[in-house]
């Protein structure tokens, strides 16, 4: 090809990226252009052309620095939060509170902290979601200030008189726990002396968008050794139907439903066996969902989620 | 996650648009809007970043009418395409029924498309769904830009690249036109809805 045509062909290409917003390819293409038309000696306006294509450049630097930036997380009008709470808000929940609770958590997923925070505290003012709430305000702090605002509310909350000892304790070892994995130390006033005392079953935490993600193998079933009810003492085996990490998913036929028994939601299983392909290993679970299937082939079924934890 | 509805008879299910950045998915969306007027049922919400490209999502909702003695509503979503927004594209994600993954006919694109279905395929198998049994549909964007010279990937390249195994419906699109955007979306509302009525059995 004439490589006048060429270069011609080489700019319209990048051209064309440019408007498209593919800068990475479109700089290609510009920078393509240059080495040929250097590549000829006498060309007629060349200076000229090497200028103008220089600054097409210099203008795809700034656009590549304003999207890289971005700006980081826009806090949304009010009608756009409440769509994204509507929309991505799944579980039917017909408590009004536990639902608040569920909105406030999947604003901060994405990214709406403030207002996440707002709805969060005044959540904070209901006994049964003190707890929860509080630990997703925890939560918004580190994902979206710093680990030193969230050790400050805690201890704001210590000095103050909304929390009952146990539930601050609850918080307190919520926190504690996530410090310690990022191998912080805090020193974290308790509210109670005794630490035995400790209700072990604490509440099912939600989560929000800075969770560690742990890599569980694919777990294909697993034992439950019961601890009180009929089959006390005795392991069962259950198929395991979805994973999505470190949830596990089962559906318990009608049939079997006294296996349920038990089972309930925030229970605590000491003693999980997890069968994968390649392993089998002790952990522990909570049961976070019991629901009867309501349509479909396995109505009437019962699907349980628990989440693991390997030890 | 259709949600069904047996007492009143409807439907309510999630078609989600997939594919590298800029490919084209906000602007199948666009181009839906402005066509499909008799069945788009409220506005088109995006929220975008820096330079119209999408932060969190498009939606727009949809109604088919009456299929089957059914009232069937579908809701339209992009996800972002930008490799950096990899959290939000799951949650826009979750409880997907249908799904349309936009692949980009530039030549210089031809890697992104193929990183981008890999991604789509973790992203379903976290969710404990199966991209081989998820109601799928391709369309390989952007044909007309080969008037202008640009170079394209030959359809039975980008087949080879991203349906070999998938063996799914694929449509050649112009979103900018919107030459193949219908043609697309009917498809996977078929696929989708044949799938969600073998799980319902809604149809007598
Ligand atoms: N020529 C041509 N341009 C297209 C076509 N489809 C989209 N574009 C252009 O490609 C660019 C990106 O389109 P978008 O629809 O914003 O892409 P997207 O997939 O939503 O991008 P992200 O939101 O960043 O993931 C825009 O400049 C569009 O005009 C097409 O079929 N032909
Ligand atoms: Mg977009």
């Amino acid at each position: 090809m004439d490589i006048k045509l060429r270069i011609k062909t080489v700019l319209n290409e990048a051209e064309i990226y440019r408007n498209q917003g593919l800068i990475a390819e479109a700089y290609d293409r510009y920078q393509n252009a240059v080495n040929l038309i250097n590549s000829i000696e006498k060309l007629k306006n060349k200076d000229s052309l090497l200028k103008a294509i220089h600054e097409k450049i210099l203008a795809l630097n700034y656009t590549k620095e304003k999207v890289d930036k971005g700006p980081k997380t826009p806090e949304l009008s009010k009608k756009a939060q409440d769509l994204i709470k509507n929309l991505f808000t799944f579980s039917e929940n017909k408590d009004e509170d536990a639902a608040a609770l569920e909105g406030a958590v999947t604003l901060a997923k994405f990214g709406q902290f403030d207002r996440a925070l707002s709805d969060l505290n005044a959540l904070l003012e209901k006994d049964s979601m003190r707890v929860d709430a509080a630990k997703n305000i925890l939560r918004c702090y580190m994902a979206s200030a710093s680990v030193e605002d969230a050790v400050a509310q805690y201890k704001k909350w210590y000095t103050g008189d909304l929390f009952q000892p146990q539930q601050l304790e609850t918080v307190r070892h919520y926190l504690e726990e996530i410090l310690q994995k990022r191998g912080i130390e805090a020193d974290l006033p308790s509210a109670i002396t005794v630490e035995d005392t400790l209700d072990e079953t604490l509440a099912v935490e939600d989560t929000v968008a800075e969770e560690s993600e742990e890599e569980f193998l694919d777990i294909t079933s697993i034992g439950i050794t019961f601890e009180r009810g009929a089959r006390k003492g005795k392991m069962v085996e259950l198929d395991v139907n979805f994973q999505s990490g470190n949830m596990l998913s089962l559906i318990i036929a009608k049939k079997d439903q006294d296996l349920l028994e038990g089972l309930d939601e925030g229970v605590k299983l000491k003693n999980v066996q997890f069968f994968s392909p390649i392993a089998i290993f002790n952990g522990v679970g909570t049961v976070v969902s019991k629901t009867q299937i309501k349509t479909g082939p396995k109505q009437g079924d019962y699907c349980l989620d628990i989440r693991i934890s390997s030890t | 996650m259709a949600i069904f509805n047996l007492k009143k008879r409807e439907i309510e299910c999630k078609v989600v648009y997939y594919g590298p950045g800029r490919c084209g998915k906000t602007t199948n969306l666009e181009y839906i809007f402005s066509s499909y007027k008799k069945q788009v049922k409220g506005e088109m919400v995006s929220i975008n970043t820096e330079g119209d490209r999408t932060l969190f999502f498009d939606f727009l909702p949809m109604g088919l009418g009456q299929i089957r003695g059914c009232d069937v509503r579908v809701q339209l979503y992009t996800v972002p395409g930008q490799v950096k927004y990899s959290s939000t594209r799951k949650l826009v994600l979750r409880g997907v029924d249908g799904i349309v993954f936009v692949a980009d006919s530039l030549e210089v694109r031809r890697e992104k498309n193929m990183l981008s279905l890999k991604d789509l395929q973790a992203n379903l198998k976290d969710y404990g769904k199966s991209i081989f049994k998820v109601p799928l549909v391709m369309q390989y964007n952007k044909r007309d830009l080969a008037e202008q010279g640009i170079p394209l990937m030959p359809i039975e390249q980008m087949e080879r690249d991203l349906n070999r195994q998938l063996k799914v419906p694929a449509f050649e699109a112009s979103a900018v036109v919107g030459t193949g955007v219908g043609n697309t979306l009917k498809e996977c509302l078929k696929l989708t809805l044949q799938a969600l009525q073998r799980e319902f059995k809604w149809a007598k």
